[in-house]
C-alpha cells in the first residue's frame, strides 16, 4: 500500500538544529498544518514540531488508534490515543467535583475552579481535529462587533466581510459539506455564486421528525420574535462533491491519509463516531493538510518533540530560538534537549498550550493578557424520549441544529446560543447506550427478547439537544503556570481558573426553558436532571444546571487593535515580539456560537499570506534560499 | 458470432455486457477471500483485497457508463449475469477457473491468473476457441454456438479489441453523419455519485472519455506492458496480490518479481475454514444456515436489481446500493463464522446462486 | 463430542436464552469461543461449570415450555447469589463486548478473581456487540451503514 509519497523530505533532530528555517511551527494541528502547507507551497522552508507521537502518518498508526478505541472500556474522546506521560493530555474523566479552595491537580490540567471544566484536547499529530466532531459553522457578522453592537465583550480588529473569502478558502481546505441556501441566516453572506465544496450531508430521520413538528415555532425574546427551523449543519466530512463548485470546476473530495483504493476517505458512512475517531477518515483531520505540506518537500516534521521554552533577544525583542525536549518513548522520561532556529516562529499548539508555553518562558506580554480571557462554550445538555421510534444512534453525530438564537438585540442582556440535535442519543449526558443496557439488565431484570424490546424502547426514541451557549472574555478566566505542577519532562502544566458570569447563565436558563417548550411541542418525555454533586454544577436562582465544556478553548492570546488591549494583531503577530506569531483560537476575541476550527483556519490563512510577505520582504529572504 | 472482431454496434454492446460480467465475476471471489480472514488479523492482506474489490466495483461502473454511452442497457439481473462458481472467465486461458474460496495461497494463485498481464504472443491468434466442457459454467457472452466458445487470450486483449472497435465504429458512423455515442447522458454515473481514492469515475460521452475509461479499467487490473506501476503511480492488481505471496511490498524502481519494500506478514491460519463454492444444497433443508444462505442470495439479487436501476437512469440509487453492500457484508460474515457441523472444521459460506431466488419467485 | 465441545454447546444454549439471539446469530459474531474462554478465565472453570450445570438442569426441566424456562431461569440462575451476576455479565458481554467487573457484593462473598476487571476481550468483541443490531444501528465507530442511510426511517428488527 502507499505510504507517504517519496517527495517528502525527512529530517532528524541533529540536522534540524543546524539549519535556519524560514519558519518553525509549534504544533501540527489544524492551525500549524495550514500555516505549514501555505508557507511550504510558497517556497519557504518550514519545521513543524509536534509534542505527540505519530511521525509516520501511516494507515497502520491510524488503525491502531481505531483499535485502541474499540478496546477501551471508557471510550472517552481521547481513548483512541495512547497515554503519553511526556506530552500528557487532559481527559474528561479527570474532571471531578472540586472542594472549595482545593485545586484538583490529579489530571494534566490543574483545575483551580471555582467551576470545573471537562474540556479536553489531543496532543498527537493532527491535534484535536483527530477527535473533533467536524461542525464547520461560520461566526455571524455581529460576533465580530460585540462591543459596538451589543455593548458586551470585545470587538475584533477585523470584520466578517474581511474574513468572508478566507472562510471560503478554509471550507475548501477542510472540505465542508453544506448547501449555501441553508446557511445565509443572521447576516451570514457569501461571495457571489459561492457554493460549498460538497452538498449538505443528508439530515437524519430524527431531524426530519423534529422539523415536521417544530418548524415555524415562535419564540419571543427581548421584543423580537424568532421563528425556529431545523437547519442542516455544515460539516467537515466527505459528502457528495458539488459539480458547481468553483464556477463549475467541481471539487475533488479529499482522500484519507496514507491510503488509497480503500473504503477510507470516501463519503461519510454514518459510523456515528466523529468524536473520538472516524474509522474511515471521512472526517477532516489536520493530517490531510499536513501531508500536503510535507509533500511540498520543504516542510519537515519532528514529532515526540515538546517545546519547553521560547527565547527572546532582550536587545531587539526578537525570538532567537526555541528549546525542546525530544523523548524516546511515551512512558520513560529519557529525552534529549535541543534548540531550533528560524526567521519566524509560530506557536500553534492551541489556546491552552500556547499560553502555557509563553508563561513558562516568562513571557506574559506587555499587556499582561497572555493566558487571560480564556473562553469555551458553555454546553447545557437536555434530553428526552420522543413519542415514537426515531432510530436514534444512526448517522454522523449531528446533522442539524437550531440557529435562530445565535444573534439578536437580546445579546446586550444575555448570551446567544444554538442547539445541536444529536443523532447519538443521550450518550454525552448519560453514557447511553451502555447505561441503558446496565439499567435494563441489573435493575429491571430483563433478559432475552424482553431485553431486546426494552433496548429499542429505551434507546431508539432518545433525543438530546445540546445548547451551545456563548461565553464572553473574562480576564479572570485564565491559564497560568506553577513551578509546583510539572509533567514528567519537567514542563510546567497548565493551571486553569474558570467561572461563568450571569450573562452566560441567563442564556443557559433561557435555553433550558426553550428546551421544555420544544419537548412540549414534540410530545417528548423530558428526562433532563442535573445534580449539585456533578462537576460543572452552577447555582442559578435557587436551582441550577450542569455545564459541560465544548473543547473550544479560545481567547488566551486574543487579537486586538493595540498592544494595550490584546496580545496579537489581526495577523496573529505578537505585538511584543515581531517575529513571533501566536496562531489559533487563542487569538479569537469572541467565540459567539460557532465551534472555533473553521474560524481559526480562516485566520491562519490570513496569517500565512502576511507571513509570506514578511519573509519575502525581509533582507535575508534571498540569501536564505 | 464470437467474441473476436467487433464489426457492429450490436457486437460492441455484447462485448461491453461481457465486460460487465467479467468485472463483476471477480468480486464474489475477492470478497469471499477477504471476508474469510479473521477480524483484526492479516491487515495488509485485508487492505489489498479490499482495495482491489473496490476497484472492481469502479470498473463495473465504468463498463456500465461505456455501455450506456453507446446506447446499450446494463442489465445485471439477466439470468446468466452471475456465473455459477467455479467458472471460466471470458479470456483465453484454459488453465484455471475462478472459484469462491478462503484466503489461501491457492486463492491468490488464482487471483494472479485473473489479473495476469499478457498479450498474445506475436503472430498468434488473439482468440482461442475451445469446446464447451459439460457441467462447467461459462460466462454467457462467450457462447459462440451450441458446442463451442470463443475467448480472448487475455483480459488485456479483450479490452484492446473493445477500444479498437470504439474508434473504428465511431469513425464509420461519423462518415455517415451519425454518432456512436447516442446514449442518454443522464444515465452516466458521475463522480458525484461514486468516488474513492481508487480512481475517478469517468462520465462517458464521447470517444475520448470512452477510451479513458477503458484505459483505467485495464491498467488498474493487469497493468500496462511491463510496468508494475501505472501512469498514476499505482500498483496494478497483479503486483498487489503478488506482494502477499512474496511477503514484501513493491516500491518505486522495483523490478517485477523482486519487491524490495517493507515486509508483509501473512498469517494463513487466521482464516475461517469455509466450504469452497458452497451451494444452497449444502445446508440442510429448514436449518438456520439454509435460511441465512438463501437470505444472502436474495439480498445479493436485490443488490443487482438496485445497481441495474442505478445504471439505467436512477444514478442516485447508487448511494442506497452502497448501503446494501454493507448489509450484505454482515450476512457474509455471519455465515462464515458458523460451523457447518459439530466439529467446526468446515464453516458455511454464501452460495451466490441468484437462480435460487428467481426460482422461488416463480 | 468432546467434553469441552459439550460445555461450549451448553454455553451457547444458555447464551441463547440470556440474549434472545439464536446460536446462528451468536456464532455469527465470531465471539463465541472467546467469550466462553473469557468466562472460564475470569471466574474459573469450577464456577463456570456450576453455571453451565445449573443451565443444563433448567433446560432439561423446562423442555419446550417457554414460560417454565423463564421462571426457572429466574429462580435457578438469575436470582442465584453466585450465578446471577455472572449470567448478567454474559448478557452484557454479548451486547456490548465488555466484561464488567463483578459487583462488589459478589466479590466480597466469592472472592476477587485476578482477571475480574472491566475489559473488552478483543477489538472485534466491541464491533460485534449485539446491542446495535437490536436497535437497527451500528456500533459507534464501526460497520457504518453507508452514506445517507440515516435519512430513511429506521429498520429495527421485530422481536
Amino acid at each position: 500500500m502507499s505510504h507517504l509519497s517519496s517527495r517528502i523530505s525527512r529530517t532528524d533532530h541533529a540536522s534540524a538544529s543546524t539549519q535556519i528555517y524560514d519558519a518553525v511551527i509549534v504544533g501540527s494541528g489544524v492551525a500549524g498544518s495550514i500555516l505549514a502547507n501555505e508557507l511550504g507551497r510558497q517556497g519557504f522552508s518550514v519545521l513543524v514540531l509536534e509534542a505527540g507521537p505519530g511521525n509516520d502518518l501511516s494507515i497502520a498508526e491510524y488503525e491502531a488508534s481505531v483499535e485502541r478505541f474499540y478496546l477501551s472500556a471508557s471510550k472517552d474522546n481521547n481513548s483512541p490515543y495512547a497515554v503519553n506521560r511526556n506530552a500528557p493530555m487532559p481527559r474528561g474523566q479527570e474532571t471531578v467535583k472540586l472542594q472549595p479552595g482545593r485545586p484538583n491537580a490529579d489530571g494534566y490540567i490543574v483545575q483551580n475552579g471555582p467551576l470545573e471544566l471537562d474540556s479536553t484536547y489531543t496532543r498527537v499529530v493532527g491535534g484535536t481535529t483527530r477527535h473533533w466532531e467536524g461542525k464547520a459553522l461560520r461566526l455571524i457578522p455581529e460576533d465580530f462587533e460585540m462591543r459596538t453592537r451589543h455593548g458586551q465583550g470585545l470587538d475584533w480588529p477585523l470584520k466578517y466581510e474581511t474574513l468572508k473569502s478566507y472562510y471560503a478558502k478554509a471550507e475548501a481546505e477542510i472540505g465542508v459539506s453544506a448547501d449555501v441556501e441553508d446557511q445565509g441566516y443572521l447576516g451570514i453572506s457569501f461571495e457571489p455564486g459561492y457554493v460549498y465544496p460538497m452538498r449538505k450531508i443528508p439530515i437524519s430521520y430524527l431531524d426530519q421528525v423534529i422539523g415536521k413538528n417544530l418548524d415555524g415555532a415562535k419564540v419571543e425574546l427581548d421584543g423580537e420574535t424568532f421563528s425556529l427551523v431545523v437547519r442542516s449543519t455544515p460539516q467537515a466530512r466527505n459528502g457528495v462533491p458539488h459539480p458547481g463548485y468553483d464556477n463549475g470546476k467541481g471539487y475533488v473530495a479529499p482522500s484519507a491519509v496514507s491510503t488509497h483504493q480503500d473504503e477510507m476517505g470516501q463519503r461519510c458512512q454514518g459510523n456515528n463516531n466523529c468524536v473520538p475517531i472516524c474509522p474511515v477518515q471521512a472526517k477532516y483531520d489536520a493530517r490531510r493538510t499536513l501531508v500536503k505540506a510535507l509533500e511540498t518537500g520543504r516542510v519537515h516534521l519532528l514529532s515526540q518533540t515538546v517545546v519547553s521554552r521560547v527565547h527572546i533577544d532582550s536587545g531587539n525583542g526578537r525570538v532567537t530560538h526555541i528549546e525542546y525536549k525530544a523523548y524516546k518513548d511515551l512512558h520513560g522520561k529519557e529525552h534529549s534537549a535541543g534548540t531550533v532556529k528560524a526567521r519566524v516562529f509560530i506557536l500553534a499548539a492551541n489556546a491552552v498550550e500556547n499560553a502555557r508555553l509563553m508563561l513558562a518562558s516568562g513571557l506574559p506580554g506587555s499587556s499582561g493578557l497572555v493566558g487571560r480571557n480564556l473562553m469555551d462554550h458553555a454546553y447545557l445538555l437536555t434530553w428526552a424520549l420522543m413519542p415514537e421510534i426515531v432510530g436514534t444512534m444512526r448517522g454522523s453525530q449531528c446533522t442539524s441544529g437550531i440557529e435562530e438564537l445565535r444573534g439578536g438585540a437580546f445579546r446586550r442582556k444575555q448570551a446567544a446560543f444554538r442547539a445541536g440535535i444529536h443523532n447519538d442519543g443521550w450518550g454525552w449526558a448519560t453514557g447511553a447506550p451502555y447505561t441503558d443496557l446496565l439499567a435494563l439488565v441489573d435493575d429491571q431484570n430483563k433478559f432475552g427478547r424482553a431485553l431486546q424490546r426494552g433496548l429499542v424502547d429505551r434507546i431508539s426514541r432518545q433525543l438530546l439537544l445540546d445548547f451551545m451557549v456563548e461565553v464572553l472574555p473574562d480576564p479572570a478566566n485564565r491559564i497560568t503556570v506553577d513551578p509546583d505542577h510539572r509533567d514528567q519532562l519537567g514542563n510546567m502544566r497548565p493551571v486553569l481558573s474558570y467561572r461563568l458570569n450571569d450573562y452566560t447563565l441567563d442564556g443557559v436558563a433561557f435555553a433550558r426553558q426553550l428546551s421544555r417548550r420544544i419537548y412540549q411541542r414534540l410530545g417528548a418525555e423530558d428526562h433532563t436532571t442535573y445534580s449539585p454533586q456533578e462537576p460543572g454544577w452552577v447555582d442559578y436562582q435557587g436551582g441550577g444546571f450542569v455545564i459541560r465544556g465544548g473543547n473550544h478553548w479560545a481567547g488566551t492570546h486574543l487579537m486586538g487593535s493595540s498592544p494595550k488591549n490584546s496580545v496579537v494583531d489581526a495577523n496573529q503577530r505578537s505585538w511584543d515580539y515581531p517575529n513571533l506569531y501566536l496562531a489559533g483560537s487563542g487569538s479569537m476575541p469572541s467565540i459567539g456560537t460557532a465551534n472555533t476550527t473553521l474560524t481559526l483556519a480562516a485566520l491562519c490563512l490570513i496569517s500565512a499570506g502576511h507571513i509570506a510577505k514578511e519573509l519575502r520582504s525581509a533582507p535575508t529572504a534571498a540569501a536564505a534560499r | 458470432m464470437g467474441l473476436s472482431r467487433i464489426t457492429s454496434v450490436e457486437e460492441l454492446h455484447r462485448h461491453l455486457y461481457a465486460a460487465l460480467q467479467l468485472e463483476h465475476a471477480t468480486i464474489p471471489a475477492y470478497l469471499t477471500a477477504l471476508y474469510s480472514i479473521h477480524p483484526g488479523t492479516n491487515t495488509e492482506a485485508v487492505h489489498i483485497l479490499r482495495a482491489v474489490a473496490v476497484e472492481e466495483m469502479l470498473h463495473l461502473t465504468l463498463a456500465a457508463n461505456i455501455l450506456n454511452a453507446v446506447g446499450g442497457t446494463p442489465d445485471l439481473t439477466r439470468p446468466d449475469f452471475v456465473p455459477v462458481f467455479p467458472t471460466f472467465l471470458p479470456d483465453g486461458e484454459t488453465d484455471f477457473e475462478v472459484g469462491l474460496q478462503r484466503f489461501s495461497k491457492e486463492a491468490l494463485a488464482t487471483f494472479l491468473k485473473i489479473e495476469r498481464p499478457g498479450h498474445a504472443p506475436e503472430g498468434a491468434p488473439r482468440t482461442v476457441r475451445r469446446p464447451k466442457k459439460p457441467g462447467k459454467s461459462v460466462l454467457h457472452a462467450s457462447h459462440t454456438g451450441k458446442d463451442a466458445e470463443e475467448h480472448f487470450y487475455s483480459i488485456g486483449e479483450f479490452y484492446d479489441e473493445i477500444s479498437r472497435s470504439l474508434a473504428t465504429l465511431h469513425e464509420d458512423l461519423s462518415h455517415q453523419g451519425r454518432t456512436l455515442f447516442v446514449g442518454d447522458p443522464a444515465r452516466q454515473i458521475t463522480p458525484e455519485f461514486y468516488y474513492s481514492g481508487g480512481g475517478e469515475l469517468i462520465a462517458v460521452t464521447d470517444l475520448a472519455s470512452a477510451q479513458a475509461a477503458i484505459r483505467l479499467i485495464s491498467e488498474q487490473g493487469e497493468g500496462k506492458g511491463k510496468a508494475i506501476f501505472d501512469y498514476e503511480g499505482e500498483l496494478s492488481h497483479y503486483y498487489r496480490f503478488e506482494q502477499l505471496l512474496l511477503g514484501r511490498y513493491y516500491q518505486t524502481g522495483d523490478k517485477a518479481g523482486h519487491p524490495t519494500g517493507a515486509p508483509i506478514a501473512v498469517d494463513w491460519k487466521s482464516v475461517y475454514p469455509i466450504k469452497a463454492n458452497a451451494r444452497l444444497s449444502d445446508y440442510a433443508e429448514g436449518s438456520e444456515l439454509r435460511e441465512a444462505a438463501f437470505e444472502f442470495n436474495r439480498s445479493y439479487r436485490d443488490l443487482l436489481e438496485m445497481l441495474t436501476r442505478a445504471f439505467t437512469g436512477e444514478p442516485r440509487l447508487l448511494t442506497a446500493a452502497v448501503g446494501d453492500m454493507f448489509r450484505i457484508k454482515e450476512l457474509f460474515l455471519r455465515l462464515m463464522r458458523n460451523p457447518m457441523d459439530g466439529t467446526g472444521t468446515l464453516h458455511a459460506a454464501p452460495p451466490f446462486e441468484i437462480a435460487s431466488v428467481t426460482e422461488v419467485r416463480k | 463430542m468432546s467434553g469441552d465441545r459439550a460445555e461450549f454447546e451448553k454455553f451457547l444454549g444458555l447464551s441463547e436464552v440470556l440474549t434472545g439471539f439464536t446460536k446462528f446469530r451468536l456464532q455469527g459474531t465470531g465471539q463465541g469461543a472467546l467469550y466462553f474462554s473469557t468466562l472460564t478465565d475470569v471466574v474459573g472453570q469450577g464456577t463456570a461449570g456450576e453455571l453451565l450445570q445449573a443451565w443444563s438442569g433448567v433446560a432439561a426441566a423446562a423442555g419446550q415450555d417457554e414460560g417454565k424456562l423463564e421462571r426457572l431461569m429466574r429462580s435457578e440462575i438469575l436470582s442465584h447469589e453466585k450465578l446471577g451476576p455472572i449470567a448478567r455479565n454474559l448478557i452484557k458481554l454479548w451486547f456490548v463486548g465488555t466484561w464488567y467487573q463483578l459487583p462488589a457484593a459478589w466479590r466480597e462473598v466469592f472472592g476477587t478473581p485476578e482477571r475480574d476487571r472491566s475489559f473488552v476481550p478483543a477489538a472485534s468483541s466491541y464491533v460485534e456487540g449485539l446491542l446495535w443490531p437490536t436497535i437497527g444501528a451500528n456500533p459507534t465507530g464501526a460497520k457504518g451503514p453507508g452514506y445517507g442511510t440515516w435519512a430513511d426511517p429506521p429498520n429495527i428488527p421485530k422481536v
